[in-house]
């Protein structure tokens, strides 16, 4: 244990050359990363419940999160550990503690979360940019409410018998579906995301990574260049697939085509040509990013295999 | 004792939550064993997806709302629930009437309605009453990642002291500041004020925070925490008091006769709502 549990050293310059991303953690170090951004966020949610909200119909003008500390959290540490704890933090500290356990519905949201702030903490190469730090914060929001209004159509149309044929409804919930995305893109995003992190990302860059004993994020050794390839990937992925639920929801109401017949291609034509490539695309996409994601937690453990006997027990799973 | 309560104070607001995190839980399904409660939820997280019949729906949801009122949730949790569904309907329902639809988008509105909330009410019979350190022993039985329960453990033993934390770092911000002279059309400069309290109070919260991490990371280290974590041994001592005995089975079995008699009460008195 006392192998793994010490803090690994600083990259050093002659290793520096060997391995072009950030030094490997410590499985003491995976854990305080993800403790931090737990209780940190966790914290941040607390404070979220009290601060009053307007609500104006279904639509809340208010503070859905603070999405300001996970984004600090996964800008100046590694971003997987950072962003699998911060969503859990909301999980445990507000759900599970104040008696607001939802189920399944738990389970969504923490992985639109951690989808949002992995893309984004891999976005960031250099924590004092204040550039990187705001697409950072846009996308945090971006990627979550795209994701959780895909879940809420998709909710829609498996809830309800031909959802795309009642008239009105389609409408009435992508409306709804876009005045959410543009209020908490304005108000989570931007207002108590990116510009929070903006001025309190570089102040802390430097500072709070000595006290776990980590080396700060090096703008020279950026996140390898598979990695941030691949939140560029999930990035375009996330999109089409909302673009494809959006145009496969809508495509009944703008055209009457009405029944679904075997002869589709010929009444849907290119659209649907579309819509199938899409797909296809992102599933292709879908396979690559899990191959690459399991052959690299396969190299990391068999990398760490060599160093001690407890290789397997690093916490790698997950 | 000081006066107090002459308008919400922030001490208040502390105590509040404090109160609705550690309050003891009781009702139906507390008593029972997690891994039976998370099946409960289950089977009435699934189930409604599979029926468009409005009476099966209506059955299913009845049992829920029993559920909830055996499981003693308290009024807050409800009332807040029932306000936002009801808001949110009425909202779809004027989108809809907007763009022009007619009866059936209102029945249909009410499947999907009834379908969210019975799986909103079975989540709250069964969750809010559970003890979350309960619930996360359930869930590690079901092979959750070791994560989840420490991180229950951990914030059930840190969130006062994290609380207590920010209100220094709050109160201590507005000692130092100068109070403001003017409050501003409808008291912007106070929102503003108080949004970059929150903020910077989280600068030195962030790094305070990370020393405490630290220490206890490497004392749980020292002691084989990850290592325990993993290893079926330790998974096994930590799940030895979990015990099911038959009044669990019981409740699955009553609840699938439940569901069961729900759908064939929809069978006989069907009420669709379709297009057709």
């Amino acid at each position: 244990m006392a192998e793994s549990s010490r803090p690994t050293t600083p990259p050093t310059r002659s290793d520096a050359p060997r391995r072009p991303g950030p030094p490997e953690l410590s499985s003491a170090q995976k854990l305080m990363v993800f403790v931090l951004s737990m209780t940190l966020f966790g914290l941040a949610n607390i404070v979220t419940e009290v601060i009053p909200e307007v609500r104006v119909g279904p639509v809340e003008v208010g503070v859905s999160y603070l999405a300001f500390v996970p984004v600090i959290m996964v800008a100046l540490f590694n971003p997987l550990y950072a962003a699998l704890g911060a969503p859990l933090g909301e999980v445990v500290f507000v759900d599970l503690l104040m008696g607001d356990f939802s189920g399944i519905g738990e389970l969504e949201g923490y992985l639109q979360m951690f989808l949002g702030l992995y893309i984004a903490g891999c976005l960031v190469r250099d924590p004092r940019s204040p550039r990187q730090l705001f697409a950072a914060g846009a996308v945090v929001v971006i990627v979550d409410k795209m994701l959780s209004a895909v879940v809420d159509i998709a909710k829609v149309s498996v809830g309800v018998d031909d959802a795309e044929f009642v008239p009105g409804l389609p409408q009435s919930i992508l409306l709804l579906e876009g005045i959410d995305f543009v209020v908490a893109l304005l108000v989570s995003g931007i207002l108590f995301g990116a510009l929070p992190a903006m001025a309190l990302a570089p102040r802390l860059y430097g500072k709070i990574e000595p006290l776990l004993g980590l080396a700060p994020r090096d703008p020279g050794h950026p996140m390898p260049l598979a990695q941030r390839g691949t939140a560029a990937f999930m990035l375009l992925a996330l999109f089409l697939s909302f673009v494809s639920m959006i145009a496969a929801f809508t495509s009944e109401i703008f055209d009457n085509f009405g029944v679904w017949e075997p002869d589709f291609i010929e009444q849907y034509g290119d659209r649907f040509l579309w819509i199938g490539a899409s797909a296809a695309l992102i599933v292709l996409v879908a396979l690559a990013v899990a191959v690459r994601f399991v052959l690299a937690s396969r190299r990391a453990r068999a990398a760490q295999g060599s160093h001690g006997p407890d290789a397997q027990n690093t916490g790698e799973r997950r | 004792m000081r006066k107090e309560r002459d308008g919400i104070s922030v001490e208040w607001v502390k105590l509040e939550l404090l109160r609705t995190a550690y309050a003891t839980r009781g009702g139906l399904l507390a008593a029972r064993d997690p891994r039976f409660v998370i099946g409960w939820y289950l089977i009435f997280a699934v189930v409604p997806w599979f029926t468009h019949n409005i009476t099966v729906l209506a059955a299913l949801f009845t049992v829920c709302a029993a559920a909830v009122f055996l499981s003693r949730v308290g009024p807050l949790v409800l009332g807040l629930f029932v306000i936002g569904f009801v808001l949110e309907s009425l909202y779809v329902l004027f989108a809809a009437w907007l763009f022009g639809g007619d009866m059936s988008t209102v029945l249909a509105l009410v499947v999907l309605t009834l379908k969210l909330a019975t799986i909103s009410l079975a989540s709250m019979a069964a969750f809010v009453s559970l003890d979350p350190e309960k619930l996360s022993d359930g869930l590690l039985s079901m092979h959750a990642p070791a994560m989840l329960s420490f991180g229950v453990s951990y914030g059930y033993r840190m969130l006062p002291v994290l609380m207590e934390e920010f209100h220094t770092v709050v109160d201590g911000h507005r000692l130092r500041s100068a109070p403001l002279a003017a409050k501003g059309f409808l008291g912007w400069r106070v929102v503003v004020r108080t949004a970059t309290t929150l903020v910077q109070a989280f600068y030195p919260l962030m790094l305070n925070t990370a020393k405490r991490t630290r220490t206890t990371v490497e004392a749980l280290e020292t002691k084989g925490f990850t290592y325990a974590a993993e290893h079926p041994d330790g998974r096994r001592i930590r799940l030895a008091h979990l015990r099911a005995d038959h009044r669990d089975v019981l409740l699955i079995a009553v609840t699938l006769l439940l569901v069961a008699a729900s759908f064939a009460l929809g069978h006989a008195y069907p009420l669709q709502a379709g297009v057709g």
